[in-house]
């Protein structure tokens, strides 16, 4: 099948940017995103021109490098799914399909595709670890955690930091993605100990770099680990709960 | 070998890395205490307007009832408790001090938002909610816009927004005078039309911004925020409807 696409080219953070068009002419419908601009950029090559640059590591969905904006929406036409796991059968036959890298004031373009999401490192650097003397591994069973307690700091740990959330957000906000850290971590017995200077920490640094949350609700559509919209809700009831009761667990 | 570290864990007083104050300052006043604001100021009018809906709906009882329910709140409510008189001007600078807050803050959060999205609109958005959430500004001030004619028109009788009949202390006979007019009752259920839309976003927003992260809580709250939209919606919508259909004269 044929698809048009419409590629945002840029060639470093201080050169203005501009959609370029190409045309792939043997896409398969069987072929992921990323396989699409594979087969792109294996014929800019072949041309001599250069290819576009995005970013990806493991193919399969949980190494959160890859993360395009497809027609105006993070990863692509597919909920809950990143551009990876895309696939060119979303799209028609001689359809234009525009790519460009997520959007964000927080995210600048390093390159073509390619954004800096250092802002959410920073969010993890004041507070997404664990920072007091944890000892030895316990015992087993010495320190109890329900199964329910377990699945539900699992659900909110399997955020792969894409900056999806973000980029779906008309805010810029990074609520789901700091919801969900401060979630998971205020769910287990070691990671409890700093819950409220965890929640000050991780907040005030969100705060600097991303906007409010106004509740679009367009993060938990796009977020391809699945974290539900109660993340958003996290940020508030953390920061509010350090405020009342202190910075200590 | 003296000296040598003979462990890998860490000194016992040395300062935790983690949880550390923000390496950027977050601003001022803080994102989340505006979020606060907003939540609380919200739920003073949502609130406020199922009671008002409570009133309006006497409006059915007759003339007798309706005028003696208004006096009641002009004179006699909370009475010996404040004297007589008093409650419906504490009423009022609670509601205005709210107001002032209410719009602030939005005004503040929605600058800050603009900023961290960055020069990039999000694009493809489809879903109801989203467009709540992106009108909310709009609904707000169409709604601001209203409140100002609504006591104009019934409270203090300022020509032109009151019609020409308006007599002080008849609360019945001027919502029937004010309601005749059918370009005053079109735009009565265009601002009822936009309170539904604020007020039922905004309460959803309300139970994410104070922190509602159980599954119960969260269903039941938006249970309410749904329904109360939707009755402030149905309730006062039947008064300009009985009004023109000549039920209510």
């Amino acid at each position: 099948m044929k698809l048009t696409l419409e590629v945002w080219r840029q060639r470093d953070a201080a050169s203005p940017g501009a959609f370029e068009t190409y045309e792939v002419a043997d896409a398969t419908a069987e072929m992921t995103l990323l396989e699409l601009l594979d087969r792109l950029n294996d014929q800019l090559v072949e041309q001599g021109r250069e290819p576009v640059a995005f970013e990806s590591d493991c193919r399969e969905g949980i190494c959160g490098c890859c993360g395009v904006n497809v027609d105006g929406r993070p990863h692509g036409p597919q909920a809950n799914t990143p551009s990876c796991e895309q696939h060119v059968r979303s799209f028609a036959d001689g359809e234009v399909v525009r790519l460009e890298p997520l959007r964000s004031a927080a995210f600048p373009v390093v390159k073509d595709l390619v954004v800096d999401r250092s802002a959410l490192d920073r969010v993890i650097q004041a507070g997404g670890h664990v920072a007091v003397d944890a000892g030895t591994a316990p015992d087993a069973d010495t320190t109890r955690v329900s199964y329910e307690t377990a699945e539900m700091a699992l659900d909110f740990a399997a955020c792969i930091g894409c900056g999806a959330c973000v980029a779906a957000c008309p805010n810029g906000s990074a609520s789901l993605f700091t919801g969900a850290k401060l979630t998971h971590l205020a769910a287990l017995p070691q990671t409890r100990q700093q819950r409220g200077a965890r929640a000050v920490a991780m907040v005030d640094q969100m705060e600097h770099d991303f906007g409010p949350c106004s509740t679009f609700g367009e993060c938990a559509v796009v977020c391809p680990a699945g974290i539900p919209l109660s993340a958003i809700a996290a940020v508030g009831k953390e920061r509010m709960r350090a405020f009342l009761r202190g910075r200590a667990s | 070998m003296a000296g040598a570290p003979t462990s890998t864990r860490p000194e016992p007083d040395r300062v935790p890395a983690a949880a550390r104050p923000a390496t950027t300052r977050p601003p001022v006043p803080a994102t989340w205490v505006l979020k606060v604001v907003m939540a609380v100021t919200g739920s003073i009018f949502g609130v406020f307007v199922v009671f008002h809906l409570v009133g309006n709906l006497k409006v059915f009882l007759g003339p007798e009832e309706f005028d003696a329910y208004a006096h009641w709140l002009q004179r006699d409510l909370l009475a010996p408790l404040v004297p007589h008189g008093w409650f419906i001007w504490i009423f009022r600078a609670v509601l205005t001090l709210s107001l002032v807050a209410h719009v602030w803050a939005a005004v503040v959060l929605r600058r800050r938002a603009r900023v961290a999205r960055g020069p990039h609109r999000r694009q493809g958005m489809r879903t109801f909610r989203s467009f709540q959430a992106r009108s909310m500004l709009v609904t707000g001030a169409v709604l601001l816009f209203f409140v100002v004619f609504h006591v104009l028109d019934l409270t203090t009788g300022t020509q032109p927004a009151a019609s020409a009949e308006f007599v002080h202390g008849s609360a019945y006979a001027n919502l029937v005078h004010s309601f005749q007019r059918p370009v005053v009752a079109a735009f009565y259920m265009l601002a009822i039309g936009t309170l539904f839309l604020h007020l039922a976003h905004g309460l959803w927003s309300v139970v994410n911004d104070l922190g509602a992260t159980g599954r119960r809580l969260r269903a039941t709250g938006a249970a309410v925020a749904g329904g109360v939209g939707l009755l402030v919606l149905v309730g006062n919508l039947l008064i300009p409807v009985a009004v023109l259909t000549g039920l209510v004269s």
